[in-house]
């Protein structure tokens, strides 16, 4: 697929097919996939966070697990040292500069990883089942409150899980792992899945 | 299921984001090529492989992506307690102590 916003070619189906439910168009049961993302991964000392922080003017999350959501930019924190910033493509250039900026100042890694992942939104009333079908985490609001972010794993696939608000969901995954996941989510909004969690009252 | 407490996120999470990483504290040797073949192998193959108060290294592979330490009874499954890397092995007291 030819992204008409930067003219680069997204062959998204690397080696796998997509399959027909994974486009941007079209949404099944409360899954979808976001737009074209930027997306950097950024390493440095935890101890460099308030400097960092003020250099580069981001709102970095000061305790791993937590988010900060600023107009179509999120940056997460997974770990100690690791932080993961996704944006709209409007600000794709500032960010560049930014980096550029940080990267001569601090003991850093910055990694453009735009087109590793695929990211979906899981929304709607169901949207913490259709998940917990295949993730291990306790997704209620007190254990799992909006803005709370990580690394977990959903039917045994790395993603990164992000809850935007109390019934919407942030899904990043590896490319690669994209058509399996999305047929997993297919799985679980089907009938079926949601009376086996309990979603529905079986008739 | 069971939860393993990770150090570095500060909670239980499920043991499928883990992975095993074999015993810890073992230190590497300082100058490799002045060991013979026999210490060298037991340096990288032999283990204690111990029955009961265990010390290992374990991974939040598909969490925070941090190795850390942990102490478990190989009898019964049950964590004693996990702490940051780089930090010395827990003294038997304070083990003692957490099992309580
Ligand atoms: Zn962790």
């Amino acid at each position: 697929m030819l992204s008409e916003k930067t003219g680069i070619h997204l062959s998204i189906d690397q080696g796998v097919r997509l399959a027909p439910i994974l486009t941007n168009e079209t949404e099944i049961g409360g899954v979808r996939l976001i737009d074209e993302q930027v997306r950097y991964s950024l390493r440095f000392k935890p101890e460099d966070i308030a400097a960092v922080r003020k250099a580069s003017q981001l709102d970095l999350p000061a305790n791993i697990g937590m988010s900060s959501i600023k107009g179509g930019q999120l940056v997460l924190r997974l770990g100690p040292d690791e932080w993961l910033l996704i944006s709209d493509l409007s600000r794709a250039l500032a960010l560049k500069q930014t980096f550029a900026t940080l990267s001569s100042k601090f003991t850093c890694s910055v990694v453009d990883i735009s087109h590793r992942n695929l990211g979906f939104i899981v929304h709607g009333e169901n949207a913490e089942n259709i998940l917990n079908t295949g993730c291990p985490l306790d997704l209620s609001l007190h254990v799992f409150p909006v803005g709370k972010c990580t690394r977990t794993v959903y039917e045994n696939t790395e993603i990164i899980l992000l809850r935007k608000a109390e019934h919407e969901f942030h899904v990043e995954v590896w490319r690669s792992f994209a058509p399996y996941l999305s047929r997993f989510f297919e799985t679980s909004v089907t009938d079926k899945a949601q009376i086996r969690m309990g979603a529905r009252d079986d008739k | 299921m069971l939860l393993i407490k990770c150090p570095y996120c500060e909670e239980e999470r499920p043991e499928i984001e883990f992975s095993y990483a074999g015993e810890a504290h073992i230190v590497r040797p300082t100058d490799p090529s002045k060991m013979d073949d026999t210490a060298w192998a037991e340096y990288l193959f032999i283990r204690d492989n111990t029955r009961g108060v265990h010390y290992e290294r374990w991974y939040h592979i598909h969490g925070c992506a941090r190795f850390f330490n942990a102490v478990r009874d190989t009898i019964s499954d049950k964590f004693i307690m996990t702490y940051k890397m780089g930090l010395p092995r827990p003294a038997d007291v304070e083990i003692a102590k957490v099992k309580e």
